[in-house]
């Protein structure tokens, strides 16, 4: 049903393009035995239907292992109720893209009995499975779905969710939506101008029960952060509003008690609802992302600890100084440490941005974050998880403040809130003082009307309503910021800091280059493709990449040599593939700045043949957002690489101050911490590896990820690799949207200004006043949601339009 | 005329606390999944 005609198979069911020699099954194409197997499964337990419901659908599973998750502490912590019959457990599952997965996951009871039920939350990508626990551990229940492809995420203790917080929201969302419905029912016959005595009396009474509920449940928000801030002697936008809704409903709740007038609780519950409806949309949150892992989503739950010669896992936070851990092929190391026994390969380029692997001996100490690559060792810990060099990092003052960033930020809203209320209560007090001398008649009418009509709510509405619908916007760009707060922070960023590997860069999608003095026998290139098949180097990585047709073919005497290369007999014949020296290659003097870490050389029979160049390539479309970004910001480039790595980048910064290479993590925070000193509000674009510190301290910390949905670094916004060259167009976004803030915030002034003029005077009623501001209010939200949306459309076209070209 | 009113506050009352339970029993918490899973085909009845 599925021939393949074209050169590239895809996978049948991920959709991958298959890299090697395609498995068949079925007339079917695999990728991996891994998608082969999954579907062997599904197909036995008739839900093949997993493939009609979208093409492709799958994802290449993992072999991973989670029998750890039956160690007590993750079990007591995953699983959130536990009877004699069943179990209920929720898992993270980053996977869940379509319709498909909703099909198998919650059909998960089919292929194992022992599963209940399951219950799939798609926006948020939670499982919930009820399982019968005596019969199915929780581990194998955790290595099943993995095995499917939808690997759990299983967090650290502290990662949280604040969901309550939300649906209090919506509660008092409601509830002010109730209360400003009815309000201005009751209230309808005062605005038709009918007169009825008792009637009148009545709804009056009922009004004032409705604004009671608006203001002091719904509104509770309001008086809580106002005293918050109060006691910091901070003034916030939320004061002048505040004093607007007490005034309001003070003066209603006199007149109706005192059966001198009906008050306009309709317009102070009308505000309330506006005001919250605001806020409910500014905590528009993306479930599926985390922007605050710490150091310990790098490193794994739980490690092989090694105690009187046996083997056994323990969590992660258990293990002391002095204990035996067992490390194999690409684990993590933990904490600081010495290599007891074995040699290791060891990759730092999470903790010091290098790519180059650093050999290491029996005896020599590893650091936290190093991933070894190699046999297995066995090492023991030298120092306690949160005193190793890599956590230090964090123990740096911004980690250690989580809210250093908001506290410190005076946001537009709050500074001129600042003054807006200074003004106001001046002008209404000696406004009401005049008047008390004229015309005691007048002054309570001038201060009400004053009080009521100035309220900030434009400001207080456009603000979320304008910031909220740029991070939808954004989102939809695949460019994910964590609050308002941050979008308003990237509209005034002035300077922009780049790290390299990894952002800037990429190992690079374009064919390597081969430099052989001679071409290669077919035999000679499968030789070099079962040599790079035995390592897991980066570089023969490679190698399998770029000779998908080649096959396996045996030899003798293999022997991989720690930081030089690899070697063995194919029917008699010495191969070597590695470094120049190894292969008894000639170095040539390097060509400009390109350095001979990418280079792979290659001897047969001892005779030096040349190398393959693997580039390392700039991402797709860097040049043109580089040469644009620099009109607009001062640009930096900061590395953890040796300087011939970037050369080819170096044009594009004018300035070689403002490049600097071989920076540590620490270095970079250190670096942003220098430009932030000069006055300059700067974001930093990294990978979050090893520039977590640089993201944390940078005003915008921008983490540039191709796969967001499985690695989300601590950051203010993701950002997709993809979406990168359109930086420059989003940091303009952001700009616009503050600027539509300020324009509506201006027009309201104007707007408020005529009635000001009025209620000075003691000509206004507070009446008029109180629908003015509603009214006020509702302009605002329609300019910022007109503003935003017609912008965002715009970018979509212009993005349409690009990509058709 | 009173008995309307009071059938009126009694209705709205009557939303108010539809509402509040809706929210209490997280029924707004997911509201993608159940528009998805009503399109996912029954075919299996058949075998069953």
């Amino acid at each position: 049903m599925y021939t393949e005609v074209l050169e590239e198979v895809i996978c049948y069911h991920c959709g991958d393009v298959c890299l090697e020699t395609p498995i068949l099954h079925e007339e079917k194409a695999f990728c991996c035995h891994g998608c082969e197997q999954v579907y062997e499964l599904l197909n036995d337990n008739h839900l093949e239907a997993y493939y009609n419901c979208d093409i492709n659908p799958g994802i290449s599973p993992t072999d991973k292992n989670f029998d750890f998750l039956n160690n007590k502490a993750f079990r007591d912590r995953l699983i959130t109720f536990s009877n004699a019959e069943f179990s209920k457990v929720s898992f993270h599952l980053p996977a869940i893209h379509c319709r498909s997965c909703l099909y198998l996951l919650e059909n998960l009871q089919r292929i194992n009995p022992q599963i209940i039920k399951t219950s799939l939350n798609f926006g948020k990508k939670d499982l919930t499975v009820w399982f019968k626990e005596d019969q199915l551990s929780l581990g194998a229940l955790a290595t099943l779905i993995a095995s499917l492809g939808y690997e759990p995420h299983i967090s650290n203790a502290e990662e949280k969710s604040q969901n309550t917080n939300q649906k209090q929201l919506f509660l008092k969302l409601g509830i002010a939506g109730f209360c400003a419905g009815n309000a201005m029912l009751f209230s309808f016959p005062e605005y038709l101008g009918i007169e009825d005595g008792s009637l009148q009396h009545l709804f009056g009474y009922l009004n004032l029960a409705l604004g009671s509920v608006a203001v002091f449940y719904a509104g509770s928000d309001y008086f809580s952060n106002v005293y918050a801030h109060l006691k910091l002697r901070k003034m916030t936008i939320e004061l002048p509003i505040l004093l607007g809704i007490l005034v309001g409903y003070g003066r209603s709740a006199y007149e109706i008690l005192s059966h001198s007038g009906a008050g306009y609780i309709d317009s102070v519950s009308g505000l309330i609802f506006f005001l919250l409806i605001g806020k409910w949309f500014q905590q528009k949150s993306f479930d599926f992302l985390s922007f605050e892992r710490n150091y310990k989503a790098y490193f794994p739950l739980v490690v092989t600890k090694i105690a009187n010669g046996v083997e056994e896992t323990a969590p992660l936070e258990e293990i002391s100084i002095g204990d035996r851990l067992l490390i194999r092929n690409q684990e993590i190391i933990p904490a600081d440490a010495y290599l007891l026994k074995g040699q290791s390969q060891m990759d730092y380029s999470f903790v010091t941005g290098e790519s180059e692997l650093i050999p290491i001996q029996a005896g020599q100490s590893i650091y936290a974050g190093g991933k070894h690559l190699g046999e297995a060792i066995e090492i023991q810990i030298s120092k306690e998880l949160n005193q190793s060099h890599l956590t230090q990092l964090w123990e740096q003052q911004a980690f250690k403040d989580p809210n250093h960033k908001t506290e410190n930020w005076e946001n537009f809203a709050n500074k001129v809130g600042m003054y807006f209320t200074m003004v106001l209560l001046s002008l209404a007090t000696i406004a009401g003082l005049y008047w008390y001398q004229v015309d005691p008649s007048k002054w309570s009418n001038a201060v009400v009307s004053i009080l009521v009509i100035a309220c900030p709510c434009a400001l207080a509405v456009s603000y979320p309503f304008a910031l909220g619908h740029g991070i939808r916007w954004l989102a939809k760009f695949n460019f994910f910021v964590k609050d308002i707060q941050a979008f308003e922070r990237m509209a005034q960023v002035d300077t922009l800091v780049f790290d390299k590997t990894g952002t800037l860069t990429l190992q690079s999608q374009k064919e390597p280059t081969v430099h052989f003095k001679r071409p290669l026998s077919d035999f000679e290139w499968n030789a070099v493709y079962s040599l790079a098949f035995q390592s897991t180097h980066p570089l023969s990585k490679q190698v399998k990449k770029l000779l998908p047709h080649c096959s396996l073919i045996p030899f003798e005497d293999f022997k991989e040599i720690s930081g030089k290369g690899l070697e063995a007999s194919f029917n008699d014949l010495p191969i070597r593939i590695g470094s120049a020296k190894f292969t008894h290659n000639q170095l040539q003097a390097p060509e400009g700045f390109i350095s001979s870490e990418t280079r792979l050389f290659l001897s047969i029979n001892q005779e030096a043949l040349g190398f393959i160049e693997f580039p390392w390539e700039n991402r797709p479309g860097i040049e043109a957002l580089l040469h644009r970004l620099r009109h607009q910001y001062e640009i930096h480039l900061i590395s953890g690489d040796k300087k011939e790595h970037a050369a080819h980048l170096l044009d594009w910064f004018e300035d070689q101050d403002q490049v600097k290479f071989e920076c540590s993590p620490l270095e970079k925070m250190e670096y942003i911490q220098a430009l932030q000193k000069q006055g300059k509000v700067v974001a930093m674009i990294g990978d979050g590896l090893n520039d977590a510190g640089a993201l944390k301290q940078a005003q915008v910390g921008i983490a540039v990820s191709d796969d967001h949905l499985h690695f989300t670094p601590s950051s203010d916004a993701i950002l997709n690799g993809s979406e990168l060259p359109q930086l420059g167009t989003y940091l303009q976004y952001a700009k616009f949207g503050l600027k539509l803030i300020k324009a509506s915030f201006l027009l309201s002034l104007v707007y408020n200004g005529f009635g000001l003029s009025y209620a000075i005077q003691g000509n206004l009623y507070p009446l008029i006043a109180a629908i003015l501001m509603p009214i006020n209010s509702i302009s605002m939200l329609i300019i910022a949601t007109w503003g935003m949306n017609w912008k965002g459309h715009n970018l979509m076209q212009q993005k349409i339009r690009l990509k058709a070209e | 005329m009173y008995l309307m009113i009071g059938l009126s506050l009694f209705m709205a009352i009557g939303f108010v606390i539809a509402f509040v339970w809706s929210i209490r029993t997280g029924q707004q918490e997911d509201l993608i999944t159940p528009a998805m899973r009503i399109l996912q085909e029954d075919e299996k009845t058949n075998n069953l």
